[in-house]
């Protein structure tokens, strides 16, 4: 997928297309994987991959950041830069970065990613228990929005207000990285 | 939770919020009315401004701030960029200025009274107006910065405070009755100097992400 997919699907993505998003967010994984697996090594193929969530949240978190007239990559590369830095540094260890592109960075192993990272399920015990109730149910039992909301006898707006709050909570407690 | 799944919820997340620049209009823009308010109604405009405002040496007491305030606006806003590289190279030019008006400043006051015109007579009355008035701008700028996505942080909140003391000064100069740039150019710089540091060292607190 070139650049410009990857800008078209983010612009769409944040003009609401929730789908165009999903894709995106597949889409720039195995780059973010690559950098990550490329210093990150010695941490193993889960500490690898609860970086490169961490770097997806903030993504997530930092999207209306990127301005659409102004080239995708360079964007996507400084944020990826600053948090994986900031996550080596959050587990004791120093990772150098060149300021810049992905430049000459292979994405890492195509193909379906079968790791499980370790820090997300403890994070998410860290929030309150209705907060990680949903999070739990539309991440990893992929409910709806529509039936989570049934479920929990809340309106969809509401969801998603807790959703979202969860989110920043999630980032902030990887931020502190709390064992 | 495997990284399919995260996205998955991301996915379901509401969709992005508007840029830095439109949460920066929202905050900046009463912040900054509370603050000309204030003004107003606690210190007041000083006698004849629209007269005094048309000698150059008075005007730019008022220019050069807005100057200010707008360059770093601008550098601010591209600071909240992850990707952007922000240099503070232009405020050289501010810094130029502002020693050029000193310089005209010296060389139209006798010597005997420089000491006078550099003291004025409102020099802490300016040093703690200015900061007072700066102290709401600079909230809401970092408040709005805070959605931003600054990798240098304490740069970013330097730039708050800059544009929080310039814009504070703008206002301050409506009131302030100086006008000797030897007066001026070395309070209403400290004054923004002390809101620049403010930011410089709030920054890395609150922009953090």
């Amino acid at each position: 997928m070139t650049e410009a997919e990857w800008a078209a699907l983010l612009r769409a993505a944040n003009a609401g297309d929730a789908r165009a998003y999903g894709r995106f967010l597949h889409a720039v994984t195995p780059m973010l994987r690559g950098l990550v697996r490329a210093r990150g090594g010695s941490l193993g193929p889960e500490g690898c991959e609860d970086i490169v969530q961490e770097v997806l949240l903030a993504i997530h978190l930092k999207r209306h950041t990127w301005r659409e007239d102004a080239p995708l990559r360079p964007w996507l590369y400084a944020i990826a830069r600053h948090k994986v830095i900031d996550a080596f540094r959050a587990r004791g260890r120093r990772v150098d970065l060149p300021i810049g592109d992905f430049a000459e960075l292979l994405p890492a192993d195509p193909g379906p990613d079968p790791t499980e990272a370790s820090d997300a399920l403890r994070m998410i015990a860290r929030l309150d228990p209705r907060s990680a109730e949903i999070v739990r149910a539309i991440g990893i039992e992929g409910e709806e929005i529509a039936e989570t909301g049934r479920r929990l006898k809340m309106t969809e707006g509401a969801v998603r207000v807790v959703l979202h709050r969860a989110f920043k909570r999630l980032a902030a407690l990887r931020e502190r990285h709390i064992e | 939770m495997k990284t399919d799944q995260l996205i998955a919820a991301l996915a379901a997340d509401a969709p992005a919020r508007a840029p830095v620049a439109a949460g920066l209009a929202r905050w900046l823009a009463p912040a900054l009315a509370l603050a000309g308010a204030a003004l107003l109604a606690l210190w007041g405009l000083r006698p004849g401004l629209a007269g005094a405002m048309m000698q150059p040496l008075v005007a730019a007491k008022l220019a050069l701030p807005l100057a200010l305030a707008g360059t770093v606006l601008a550098l601010a806003l591209r600071s909240a960029r992850p990707e952007a590289r922000v240099t503070l190279a232009p405020l050289a030019l501010l810094a130029v200025a502002a020693l050029a008006l000193l310089g005209i400043g010296l060389a139209l006051t006798p010597p005997a009274d420089w000491a006078r015109a550099w003291a004025g007579d409102t020099a802490l009355a300016c040093l703690i107006s200015i900061p007072a008035l700066a102290a709401l701008p600079l909230a809401a700028s970092l408040l709005a910065l805070r959605r931003g996505a600054s990798t240098d942080p304490a740069r970013s909140g330097l730039l708050a405070g800059l544009l929080a003391g310039a814009a504070a000064t703008a206002l301050y100069a409506l009131h302030c009755p100086e006008d000797s740039p030897l007066f001026y150019v070395c309070w209403y710089g400290l004054g923004i100097v002390i809101a620049g540091t403010a930011g410089r060292l709030l920054g890395p607190r609150l922009l953090r992400w």
